[in-house]
């Protein structure tokens, strides 16, 4: 699995209807289960591993691991953004438990919790 | 209502359930009548709120305030698209010397000499503009101790564009234009043979869109997904380009008989090995050659008389392939002459743009600095950006269908695009549009038209509980990857083809429209995947057209054709162009001459300023390596 969402850490953004990591998908393969009130990768094998969710999560709840195809299972990847929001920071961690850390110049926007998305509009027939 | 919702015909696809408890409340098993249909009216409409999109977008808020502009975004603007994951440089760039004309002869060459010279042109007079256009929005781009963009290569500068695609999004935001995100655009709207604008549905609510406007700009990017992947199950969409970008905007323009270029032009792309990341950040980025399994630099033995390692791309991709069949492979880019302080920045170049090649790396025990970076070639795609597939149009970006533009990888005729070249496209689609809405009535649509869209979008929805035995859209996927890479030329054929097989993949590919009407899903994510592959046979069908057509072998790898393995400029320096009647969905070819608007040698890159290229002029043409194949593969 590409990314994971861990349980322990996913707090649903509390009462948010599309959490970022819902939202910043660009395949739509996220969602939020409102009976857990966590997210979840609905769709795992249609995931590019392009990370915006894992960016976008202000728990830091989601895991970015390769498909165990790709290589050995323990090495992880975790993005921090800065307090600044003008650095991001990435924790490389190697199967011998190594760990690098590389701090990149960027530009990260402010990412809110809960979106409004237009809404159930009312019926219109008339077209 | 059905006892119970269909089964996928492939049960190792879906992977378990994730998380337990039961599914999210998107919208399941939406009925006929309980969808509503909102019509929303501006003067332009963006399809795609993309690279392109998104500068088309600001650029007519700029320029003409009066005019409205709405984007359908098929994701969340923010992040969508091709720059979801972020860009380490800007890959299209004058540095200090070059011009629009050095820049055609360069683009002219690595395209083999046929390449629309006025398109390629237009957009590098524009690349300044928009880079510092972009700059100004917050991307911070590295400069060189003399003040000038940090340049990686001849005419690329880097950046650290992980947040690109959001700030690019803010701005088209601010700048006034009305986003309509997860709005899936099935169709375009045709009015008195117009384009008056488009047909969708949302992934978020039960709505039907019909979205009017006097102008459109399709900006919705090229097609991954039609060859077979690299990489199966659930790296499946481990692919270059984005998964999500099916080729929806060619799609839609094939259906509405706008005539199309060049798809014969495909990309195969040199990348990593398994994380399919892009090379140039190790072959410009660190000055690393390409080798073979022997550590021979084949490119500078064998492709001495095309520049080497900077031959053309399609040679680029073609030199590997050959290697590997000749029992040299695996090859690699040598980077084990880099420093430490190298092997560092190369790690965090890769993190601004492809995070999992550096956790890759790491997975596998894979040291830069100790062990060459093996590579690969990956599944065709079918982008404008990088080759030339797409729509075909005039200065203006107009494309063949009035009040209808085209911008970024949607666009044909001007490969060597990439970022910049998407934003520059946008921009003159922006300005050429928005002068033509100027007093310009609003278009009038046919009830019976939107009835028709509205049945079509909503059809494979409607058919859950009615067709007893439907098709999943993942298995006519896999179908018609499966006829694609058998016929048609795919990776494990070493991407070549001939006649009697592309033959084969007409036949087929031309079977499939039969099934759409069997195509059964249960909810809008996956009525959005059934569109997605009705709209990647459009674009194969005409793909394998344009593969019929062109009988020489122009761009091999791109285009291996083992019947006609030579390039042939007495016959084929011209466009192979397409247009499917609407009314009998028959595809036609037609040729389109070749102008040339840059003087000079076109085989040859130009002199890059200060130094004299690498590559010495060769006395003929250059012609593929005897090697190439004879037989039909």
């Amino acid at each position: 699995m590409p990314v994971v969402v861990d349980p322990d850490l996913c707090n649903g953004c509390y009462n948010s209807r599309q959490p970022p990591c819902v939202r910043m998908c660009p395949g739509d393969l996220i969602v939020k289960d409102f009976n857990t009130n966590k997210a979840y990768l609905k769709y795992v094998e249609d995931c590019w591993d392009c990370l915006p969710c894992v960016k976008a999560c202000p728990e830091e709840a989601i895991r970015f691991q390769l498909s165990y195809q790709m290589g050995f299972y323990s090495a992880a990847l975790q993005p921090h953004i800065h307090k600044d929001r003008q650095h991001i920071t990435w924790t490389l961690q190697h199967p011998d438990n190594r760990r690098e850390e590389f701090t990149i110049r960027t530009k990260v926007l402010e990412v809110a919790l809960d979106e409004k998305v237009e809404g159930e509009p009312a019926p219109d027939f008339s077209i | 209502m059905p006892a119970s919702p269909p089964q996928p015909t492939q049960p190792g696809r879906r992977a378990p359930e994730a998380a337990p408890g039961p599914q999210a409340p998107v919208i399941e098993r939406a009925e006929q009548g309980t969808i509503n249909r909102v019509v929303h009216e501006a003067d332009v409409l963006i399809i795609g709120g993309g690279t392109a999109g998104c500068l088309a977008a600001v650029e007519l808020r700029e320029r003409y305030p009066g005019v409205s502009v709405m984007i359908a975004e098929k994701a969340h603007v923010d992040r969508s698209g091709c720059l979801a994951a972020g860009m380490n440089a800007i890959n299209a760039y004058l540095n200090p010397g070059e011009t629009a004309e050095s820049f055609v002869r360069y683009v002219r060459f690595d395209s083999c000499g046929l390449v629309r010279e006025d398109l390629v042109k237009s957009q590098a007079e524009l690349f300044e503009y928009a880079v510092k256009k972009v700059e100004g929005w917050g991307l911070p781009v590295l400069t060189d101790e003399n003040g000038n963009y940090a340049a990686r290569g001849r005419w690329n500068i880097k950046i650290n564009g992980e947040s690109l695609k959001p700030i690019l999004a803010k701005a088209a935001r601010d700048a006034g234009a009305k986003i309509h995100n997860w709005v899936v655009i099935t169709d375009l709207l045709v009015s008195d043979g117009r384009c008056a604008g488009a047909v969708g549905f949302s992934l978020r609510t039960n709505t039907f869109y019909v979205f009017k406007a006097k102008a459109t700009i399709v900006a919705t990017g090229g097609a991954a997904g039609l060859y077979k992947p690299n990489n199966a199950y659930d790296a499946q969409h481990k692919t270059w380009y984005s998964p999500f970008n099916n080729g929806a905007g060619y799609a839609m323009g094939i259906r509405a008989g706008a005539e199309m270029t060049s798809f014969e032009m495909r990309y195969v792309a040199l990348r990593t090995k398994d994380a399919i990341a892009p090379t140039g950040t190790l072959a410009l980025g660190v000055g690393a050659p390409m080798v073979n399994a022997r550590g021979e630099r084949f490119m500078a033995k064998r492709y001495a008389h095309l520049g080497g390692d900077g031959a053309p791309t399609p040679y680029r991709a073609f030199g590997p392939i050959e290697e590997a069949k000749a029992g040299r492979g695996p090859c690699y880019l040598d980077t084990t002459h880099i420093t430490e302080e190298q092997a560092s920045q190369l790690k965090t170049a890769y993190l601004d743009m492809y995070p999992s090649q550096v956790l890759y790396w790491a997975a596998n025990d894979v040291d830069p600095m100790k062990q060459p970076v093996e590579v690969q070639t990956t599944e065709p795609y079918i982008v404008g950006g990088h080759c030339q597939a797409g729509y075909w149009v005039d200065a203006d970006r107009r494309t063949t269908l009035a009040g209808l533009y085209a911008a970024g990888d949607v666009a044909g005729g001007a490969p060597f695009k990439f970022v910049s070249g998407c934003w520059a496209e946008g921009i003159i689609a922006a300005r050429a549009a928005g002068a033509e809405v100027q007093g310009l009535a609003a278009p009038q649509i046919d009830h019976r038209q939107t009835a028709y869209h509205y049945q079509r979008t909503f059809d494979p929805l409607f058919n859950y509980g009615k067709v007893k035995y439907g098709v999943r859209p993942y298995d006519m996927e896999v179908r018609m990857q499966k006829i694609m890479e058998e016929y048609a030329g795919g990776a494990s054929n070493h991407y070549e083809m001939n006649e009697e097989r592309l033959l084969l993949a007409r036949k087929y590919m031309g079977q499939l429209p039969d099934q759409f009407d069997q195509l059964v899903v249960g909810d809008m994510h996956e009525l959005m995947q059934a569109h997605e592959v009705m709209d990647r046979v459009a674009v194969g069908q005409v793909l394998v057209e344009h593969l019929i057509a062109r009988k020489e072998t122009r761009w091999p790898a791109f285009q291996t054709r083992t019947d006609f393995p030579d390039r042939d400029d007495l016959h084929w320096l011209k466009f192979v162009n397409s247009r499917m009647d609407p009314g009998t969905g028959k595809i036609e070819v037609v040729f389109r001459p070749y102008e040339q608007v840059v003087e000079g040698d076109r085989y040859h890159p130009g002199e890059a300023p200060g130094k004299k290229h690498p590559a010495p002029r060769p006395a003929a043409p250059p012609t593929p390596p005897s090697s190439s194949p004879k037989s039909g593969g």
